[in-house]
């Protein structure tokens, strides 16, 4: 028998109302009076059902719905219409069995107690949760080994580095087990060392106790490395819901062949390159080409046949191309994300 | 009995955060003792050795003062601190992790944080107390002093249940710096007898704002004067305010989740 | 300088724009603004009793609607807003921006006048219908010391305003000194009570203190309860107390910004 969805999603939107104020001091003055409204759709229309276990991530651009989708998933956000099922609850009605199966981490707020070591919050979030003290030690000692903990967290919160905090932020969201785990950019603002630890804890985490896991990311690495199934939302609505790979080979068919020649022999042939596929890239002794997947074979075989190749690797095109990519063939130019990667 | 634990390990970690700062122990203990002292002189000025305003005698003004010192410290120690941190949760949107666990939110905010050091204002507030008696030349009755302890809890429901109100103020005024200031202010006339105000004051302090609720019932409960149905009417009125501010609470609390973004 | 003048304006322009953005701040603020009110009833209730000193009833419905309107004019938030500044680091973008930061402070404090000035005037005019004018100064000199008073006592306000925030700098509880300042200054200002019933003693000591020109005497100048000699004398107390201040300030000021850039925010 199927299990039941660890999250099941039909036909969610949410609309917020804003008010809207023009600058200047006029402006300032008739809105003391008369405030203009406007309706904003955060999310339109989203349907979606995620098993236990899996690990999913939303990607969109900024203000694409991204996090108003997982505040309505954890029960933040009444929702307009449409129906929510999470860990078999509807999350807006908070009931404490819901509560306590689901953790909500924030890259960009925290909930550590500023002036006290991370241990008072462990030790706070103990008696919230109603965690028996063998669980609470046992959970803390795995995420201690996970983690590295120990050293962190008797200082003072507002002593920790960023990175530090950030260890100690997961470890107080996880220490009543939940399982379900929504991650809302986790990694902003950490190091590249720092990416890749919190990365492999949640990866480590996950296959450990099986949690369901959703993350939003800027960080395109994040959602390389931590889900096989991702969901795109771009202004509120479902454009992609499947395998990442999947998904790379249908918006950018082609794959990307890098060569790179050995130093001593002849320079490259532009002309026959730029035969065999799109050059993104050419120099002295490299060369980057992008070729439709049906002609990989053939063209592999064209340049080891034409140049004095040292080593040579077929791979997909970034993400962030493919992000933008998807975006942009609505008509909607923003692209991925802020900082996105290496352009072609 | 969760809640019970709760409330003990929220205790456990205010202590701790006092005992780290022992100096305000000091200081705010002095602070409470020389205010104390200098703010009986307006009630000096306008009570002694002058006739009774309003029924008040310099000595039994003394009490209402002693009141008033005893629940500006309930306020300062344990209303008011955990209280204003909503404010910032909701500012920095960090209510949210609040809002996710399995307690009440309520009851959660308000535990969050207490101020010990404000007991000096008990000790204050007793020093007082024995001052006026015993310028009165009687000790007040078992009796009296029971009643007065129940008009006492009446009156730290009803300054919680108006705190929680200016709180809630909050999910839809950005800052409420100047509420909270407010509220201080007003509550700063709860010094003197009600009953030395006249017309819309007095009517503005006995049902909107309720001063009189807070500090000259336990007042007249203790000097033996309060009237004994004042007494079942201001417990029938705490009931109801802290029922209308639980009510009010859970409606912000809904009025966030559905327009926050 | 015509620089500054330019800049001042705009920041002004800025400010008042900021204080007019949010409408339910507002009606809390006229709200606070009635403390007077209450106690003008209350003292004029004690003096239907019997007279306190100099003061009846009437006098007491003068002296407090006079208050009122100091109040409005001369007052300073500053210290919220330097302890938000920098307790989350905004205080760096203020450091940034070629015009001091306390001058930029100053031009958003001045920037509610208007607005304050609204809630002001009208009161003023009830005060001069209600009392028939005979409580208020009529001495072109007091009147001119009544002027003074008002900015010596905004500077007053401002500038400890600028010690206490700069508090905000060195230790995690900078709110809790303002609050000792705020409550003493309620008492030996003349905001609740009018200095002059107070015993000699307090009265000799809130002569010497800065808090009785953040209010005191400027009522007492409006309501011309004071003498040309000793208004003008009290005048110059004011502004030794405004020039002392002032160098307070600055120096706590600078010695804030030096450990503020040493432990980087």
């Amino acid at each position: 028998m199927a299990q039941p969805p660890a999250i099941e999603v039909r036909s969610l939107s949410k609309v917020f109302r804003v008010h809207e104020r023009a600058p200047g001091l006029r402006a300032a003055v008739a809105s003391l009076f008369r405030r203009t409204y406007k309706e904003v759709t955060a999310v339109d229309d989203l349907s979606l059902s995620i098993a236990p276990g899996e690990r999913v991530g939303f990607l969109g651009p900024n203000g694409a719905g991204k996090t108003t989708t997982l505040k309505v998933l954890a029960g933040l956000i009444h929702p307009t219409s449409g129906h929510v099922r999470v860990a078999g609850h509807v999350p807006q009605r908070r009931e404490t069995a819901f509560l306590e199966s689901i953790a909500l981490v924030m890259g960009q707020k925290q909930q550590l107690l500023w002036d006290l070591p991370p241990v008072e919050t462990f030790a706070l979030n103990r008696a919230i949760y109603d965690v028996p003290q063998d669980v609470f030690a046992q959970r803390l000692a795995e995420l201690d080994d996970l983690l590295g903990l120990r050293a962190v967290s008797g200082k003072p919160t507002r002593q920790l580095s960023l990175g530090e905090r950030m260890k100690c932020e997961l470890a107080a969201a996880l220490l009543h087990g939940p399982r379900v785990l929504f991650l809302d950019e986790p990694t902003i603002g950490l190091d590249v060392a720092m990416q890749l630890a919190v990365r492999e804890f949640l990866r480590a985490y996950a296959d450990r106790t099986g949690a369901t896991l959703i993350l939003t990311s800027h960080y395109m690495d994040d959602v390389v490395a931590l889900c096989p199934r991702v969901v795109v939302i771009d202004k509120g609505r479902l454009r992609y819901d499947g395998d990442l790979r999947t998904l790379s080979r249908t918006v950018r068919p082609d794959k990307r062949i890098a060569m790179r020649l050995r130093a001593d022999g002849p320079a490259p042939d532009r002309a026959a390159i730029e035969r065999l596929g799109e050059v993104v890239e050419l120099e002295a002794t490299r060369a980057v080409i992008q070729v439709p997947q049906e002609g990989v074979r053939d063209a592999i075989a064209q340049l080891f046949a034409s140049h004095d190749v040292a080593d040579l690797t077929v791979e997909d095109p970034p993400l962030e191309e493919v992000m933008r990519e998807l975006f942009a063939s609505t008509g909607d130019a923003r692209a991925a994300s802020p900082g996105d990667g290496p352009r072609a | 009995m969760r809640y019970v634990r709760l409330f003990g390990t929220q205790l456990r970690r205010s202590l701790a955060l006092a005992l780290q700062y022992r100096l305000d122990f000091v200081t705010s203990g002095l602070v409470s003792i020389v205010w104390s002292v200098i703010s009986i002189v307006p009630l000096y000025v306008a009570f002694h050795g002058r006739p009774a305003v309003g029924g008040w005698s310099y000595e039994s003004a003394l009490v209402v003062f002693g009141w008033f010192t005893l629940l500006k410290g309930v306020l300062e120690g344990a209303v008011n601190p955990s209280l204003v941190q909503v404010v910032d949760h909701i500012r920095m949107g960090t209510l949210d992790f609040v809002l996710l666990k399995p307690a009440d939110a309520q009851f959660l905010v308000s535990t969050a944080r207490f101020e010990p050091w404000k007991i000096v204002d008990l000790g204050v507030a007793i020093a007082i107390f024995g001052y006026a008696f015993a310028r009165l030349g009687h000790p007040p009755s078992a009796a009296a002093v029971a009643l007065a302890f129940a008009m006492l809890c009446a009156a730290v429901a009803v300054l919680y249940s108006v705190w929680i109100l200016v709180v809630a103020a909050a999910f839809w005024v950005v800052r409420v710096d100047n509420l909270v200031y407010l509220f201080d202010s007003v509550f700063d006339f709860a010094r003197w007898p009600s009953s030395v105000f006249k017309g819309a004051f007095s009517i503005l302090f006995t049902f909107v704002i309720p001063l009189a609720l807070m500090t000259t019932f336990p007042a007249q409960a203790l000097l033996g004067t309060l009237a004994p149905g004042t007494a079942i009417a201001a417990v029938v009125a705490s009931l109801l305010a802290a029922i209308g501010a639980r009510r009010v609470w859970l409606r912000a609390l809904a009025h966030y989740t559905s327009a926050s973004s | 300088m015509r620089r500054l003048a330019r800049t001042y304006v705009t920041l002004l322009r800025v400010g008042f724009a900021a204080a007019l953005a949010y409408r339910a701040e507002m009606v809390v603020w006229m709200l606070t603004t009635t403390m007077p009110l209450v106690s003008l009833a209350l003292w004029s209730a004690v003096a239907a009793e019997a007279p306190v000193g100099r003061f009846g009833p009437s006098d007491f419905v003068a002296y407090f609607l006079a208050a009122l309107v100091v109040r409005q004019l001369t007052s300073s938030w500053l210290v919220w807003q330097m302890n938000q500044d920098i307790k989350q680091g905004s205080l760096s973008q203020r450091l940034l921006r070629p015009v001091h930061p306390l001058i930029h402070y100053s031009a958003e404090n001045l920037a509610a006048l208007p607005l304050r000035a609204a809630i002001a005037v009208p009161v003023a005019i009830v005060a001069l219908v209600t009392t028939g004018g005979g409580h208020f100064a009529r001495d072109p000199t007091v009147v001119g010391v009544a002027v003074a008073s008002l900015l010596g006592a905004w500077l007053i306000n401002f500038l400890t305003m600028a010690i206490l925030g700069s508090l905000a700098f060195f230790t995690e509880s900078s709110t809790s000194a303002f609050e000792i300042w705020f409550a003493t200054s309620m008492l030996l200002s003349g905001y609740l009570v009018p200095l002059e019933i107070f015993p000699a003693g307090v009265r000799a000591a809130t002569d010497v203190l800065p808090f009785r020109y953040t209010l005191g005497f400027p009522v007492e100048a409006i309501t011309g309860r004071t003498t040309a000699g000793h208004a003008l004398a009290q005048l110059g107390v004011q502004w030794v107390w405004v020039v002392v201040l002032g160098g307070i300030a600055i120096a706590a000021w600078r010695a804030g910004v030096r450990r503020f850039a040493a432990f980087g925010g």
